[in-house]
């Protein structure tokens, strides 16, 4: 009971953290409310039992994205004013569009019927020794093909915001 | 119950992603937009480690690591062009940039 | 090392030796490794090709064939590749390379005048040649012999083109291209033909009856016989390749490049792949005597009309190529009366003395520096050993006795007489023409000879003097075959399977005292009219002759076609100007209307991108939800 409770609770956080992401007005805020949903997060993937998911989730996404984040905007805002404006533009047709979106979700979720605990029940735990042997094993192409990835994305982040003059 | 379903996760998920999808509808600054992005991304992940857990195979958790590092390599390469257009705009609102006009 | 092994080395040094100073640019632009290399590539096949001649020679060898699969289609092997060790393509190997060697040792002094980067370029042809060539000759079957034979027409485009500056040689280089493969559409025509009907690229007596199985298939009658139809297609391509009479107009021409590759290509070589290929694939050419009888006629008219127009010609390579010209109608005559021994061993003699003619005609352009006859004169004294070269090269052409030049014309007229006393009633022309022939030919060789060596020196004479080493060395060594590579004529018939009890050492027939006889007038007249002044009077007495074989019939019948097939291009040209290309524009006007109406779609604004995005999602999920509700 406790348990539910706290996930709830958890589930909340996140969500809260969310929308204070998309509306805040300011940028270093939004930034540092996405930190706090990552990390609670990371929490709602321990509860679903990968911890080393949770684990990656936060040295990747609190540890690396948000620090690039940070940096982003400091780079892009150098003078010292306190505020970094966060400008919202046609709210309505946004919300409008979202909540379309939503709702087709959540007609999609809630009315498949294999969806439902009757279907779908918690399974076996997946330990992080299976999942680095089928990294390693199995999947062994799509893991070097996407190192490959991330070295053309890390030239390509070089090569784009290098200074133009030689 | 609740711990049980499948659909709250499901649930969770998919309002996380709307409010990301309403963050990049109506934010003008590009870091905004890149941050609604990665809430998407999160919800994304968050859907597919439920489902994860809620099925047999450890595909799914694997699947997640990889979606994890691409969106990695989407900021990084999205965090060099918001620098670019600093750099080219002395602004990083995203309407300025407008010279793709058909 | 086998056989098999030693014909893959000999073949693929010059292929070796070709890709790397293609690839490697700065080793081409030497002006000494590159021909260093290309000399190397071809005295490493020349071994190879002697080895294997020898233990052919000797019957050390099977003969033999390895294939290797080449294009598989449908799980089926539809080509292959390989290479043929026997007699035949032994002997045809050591000539290549025999003389392939020397031309490239000849080049080196010949070219030593020319820019680096132009010199590389020509051995890296020379070499690319070779290997072709030899490629040609060990092939198994018809499409690797066709790949080569493409590959030696390429090259002989890219030589006759090396001074590609100058006008003419572009324009020779291009004409040689295109009357060939003009004919070579009759080969590959004929290849296709060949397949349809034995579903292979064989020449073995297995593809000849199941051409004449097809040929004899009640439910379809051609209007014409398989047999008939691939052999003459096949025919077709050897008159352009081997410059038969009326597709001989390329070779004249062909003279615009460099005297060692008219040597090597244009005289010994692959004029001489027409020949070899009816050699290679006679079982296919027996089945036809259609063909056969076709064959002789224009071997005997070529061989007759050639040296007529050789006598007229002021140019000394000129003179060479007609004779060439007609040289190769006697290999097809002889062919073509079913004289294969003779055919080919003509080829043999021939490829010799023929590039001795022209690698010393080489040595007088290279001292003189020119082609014309008129300005050589009294050149025994400076250049001894080029008019003995030269001597020794006409009157082995000529058919003076003792010489390779008298044995094998002696093969090919026996061959001729015997077939038309057999008796083939229409084979006395060839014969004929092919007698009287001899003697014109000893006419205007001694006439060349007489002209450019003895009689005025002229001014450009004194100047005159001996090539280096490299221009010798090879002239002495091509003498030696040229003299004696008669003799041997009864082993070559065994090397080649092609032995007949009665020839023997030094063969001798009544048929060939008579050429003697005509030889000797010839030269005789020769010396008659040189004597009481120059031939300048007999050339302006025979040149309207000339005129009209040349102008009058032939050039300006190709000039008519050529017009005509301008008329119809213009036609053709007129159709694709306004209606298809009126069709292709009306596409692109309409595609452009529509891109001007469309372009306003791109706003150039990110968020209206994010906008469509966000529309097609909804969409998409609304579309998938609404399918499942339905089907629910």
């Amino acid at each position: 009971m406790i348990g539910t409770l706290f996930l709830l609770a958890l589930l909340s956080l996140v969500l809260l953290c969310s929308v204070q992401v998309a509306r805040c007005p300011d940028l270093v805020h939004s930034v540092l409310w996405l930190a706090v949903t990552l990390l609670s997060t990371a929490c709602v993937l321990v509860w679903l039992a990968a911890p080393f998911l949770a684990g990656i989730q936060i040295v990747l996404y609190t540890g690396g994205v948000i620090t690039l984040m940070l940096f982003g905007v400091m780079l892009t805002h150098r003078d010292a004013t306190a505020v970094v404006p966060n400008p919202i533009q046609r709210p309505a047709v946004a919300l409008v569009a979202a909540v379309t979106l939503l709702a087709i979700l959540l007609a999609a979720i809630w009315r498949t019927p294999e969806l439902a605990p009757a279907a779908m029940s918690p399974q076996h735990e997946v330990t992080t020794l299976q999942i680095g042997q089928v990294l390693l094993a199995e999947q062994l192409l799509a893991f070097e093909v996407l190192s490959v990835l991330l070295l053309a994305a890390m030239v390509g982040a070089i090569v784009l915001s290098r200074r133009k003059d030689p | 119950m609740i711990a049980g379903d499948l659909r709250v996760f499901l649930t969770v998920s998919a309002v996380m992603f709307c409010i990301g999808v309403y963050g990049i509808l109506s934010r003008r600054n590009a870091i905004g937009v890149l941050l609604c992005l990665e809430l998407m991304a999160n919800a994304v992940n968050l859907n597919l480690v439920a489902f994860a857990r809620f099925s047999t195979g450890t595909m799914g958790q694997v699947f997640t690591l990889f979606a994890i590092a691409l969106t990695v390599a989407e900021v990084v390469v999205g965090m060099a062009l918001v620098i670019l257009l600093q750099r080219t705009h002395r602004d990083i609102r995203l309407d300025v940039a407008e010279e793709m006009r058909g | 090392m086998n056989a098999v092994e030693l014909a893959a080395l000999t073949v693929l040094a010059p292929l070796v030796v070709a890709v790397f100073l293609i690839v490697a640019a700065p080793v081409r632009r030497n002006g000494v490794l590159a021909p260093g290399l290309s000399v190397l590539g071809s005295l490493v096949s020349l071994v190879g090709a002697g080895a294997l001649l020898l233990r052919q020679i000797f019957g050390l060898d099977p003969d033999l064939t390895v294939e290797r699969q080449w294009l598989v289609a449908g799980g089926e092997t539809v080509a292959r590749v390989g290479i043929t060790v026997d007699g035949t393509s032994a002997a045809m190997l050591a000539v290549v390379t025999f003389v392939a060697a020397m031309v490239q040792i000849f080049s080196l002094g010949y070219l030593s005048d020319e820019p680096e980067e132009d010199r590389g370029r020509y051995f890296t042809w020379q070499s690319l040649f070779l290997f072709s060539m030899l490629g040609l000759v060990v092939s198994p079957n018809l499409l690797q012999l066709f790949a080569c034979w493409e590959l030696v027409g390429l090259c002989s485009y890219l030589l006759i083109g090396y001074w590609w500056r100058k006008p003419s040689a572009a324009k020779a280089a291009v004409k040689a291209f295109w009357v060939t493969k003009f004919a070579d559409m009759g080969l590959l025509i004929g290849l296709v033909l060949l397949y349809y009907h034995t579903g292979a690229f064989e020449w073995g007596p297995g593809a000849v009856e199941q051409l004449a199985a097809a040929g004899s298939d009640p439910e379809k009658t051609p209007w014409v016989l398989p047999s008939v139809a691939v052999a003459g297609l096949m025919f077709f391509a050897v008159m352009g390749k081997s410059a038969q009479f009326p597709l001989h107009v390329w070779l004249p021409d062909a003279m615009e490049g460099p005297t060692p590759v008219s040597a090597l290509l244009h005289a010994a070589t692959m004029v001489a792949a027409g020949v070899y290929l009816i050699v290679r694939a006679w079982p296919l050419f027996e089945a036809a005597p259609v063909v056969l009888n076709t064959m002789a006629i224009v071997g005997g008219l070529t061989a007759l009309l050639a040296a007529c127009m050789a006598i007229i010609q002021t140019d000394i390579k000129r003179v060479l190529a007609y004779s060439t010209a007609s040289q190769l109608g006697y290999m097809i005559a002889a062919l073509g009366a079913g004289s294969v021994l003779g055919g080919f061993f003509h080829l043999t003699t021939h490829a010799f003395f023929k590039a001795l003619l022209f690698l010393s005609a080489g040595s007088v352009i290279h001292a003189v520096h020119t082609n014309e006859l008129s300005e050589m004169g009294g050149l025994w004294k400076p250049m001894k050993l080029t008019a003995l070269a030269f001597g020794v090269g006409a009157a082995a052409l000529a058919g003076l006795p003792l010489m390779s030049g008298f044995t094998s014309k002696d093969l090919v007229l026996e061959g001729l007489y015997k077939a038309a006393s057999a008796p083939q009633p229409v084979l006395w022309f060839p014969f004929l023409a092919c007698l009287f022939t001899v003697g014109l030919t000893s006419f205007y060789m001694s006439r060349v000879f007489l002209r450019a060596f003895f009689g005025k020196s002229s001014r450009r004479a004194y100047r005159a003097h001996e090539g280096g080493w490299s221009m010798r060395v090879p002239m002495m060594l091509l003498a030696v075959p040229a003299v004696a590579a008669g003799w041997p004529v009864a082993t070559f018939a065994q090397t080649t399977g092609l032995f007949e009890p009665h020839i023997g050492l030094l063969h001798f027939t009544p048929v060939g005292g008579i050429a003697l006889g005509f030889s000797v007038v010839g030269f005789a007249v020769a010396l008659m009219v040189h004597a009481s002044g120059g031939s300048g009077g007999m050339v302006s007495a025979l040149s309207p002759l000339g005129d009209l074989i040349r102008l009058s019939l032939v050039d300006r019948a190709y000039d008519l076609a050529y017009r005509q097939a301008l008329n119809i291009a213009a036609g053709v040209g007129w159709f694709d100007r306004y209606m298809v290309d009126g069709v292709v524009n009306a596409i692109g006007a309409l595609t452009l209307l529509l891109g001007r109406w469309s372009r306003h779609l791109q706003t150039g604004r990110v968020g209206d991108y994010v906008y469509a995005v966000v529309g097609g999602l909804v969409l998409l999920a609304a579309w998938s939800q609404m399918i499942s509700w339905v089907v629910l």
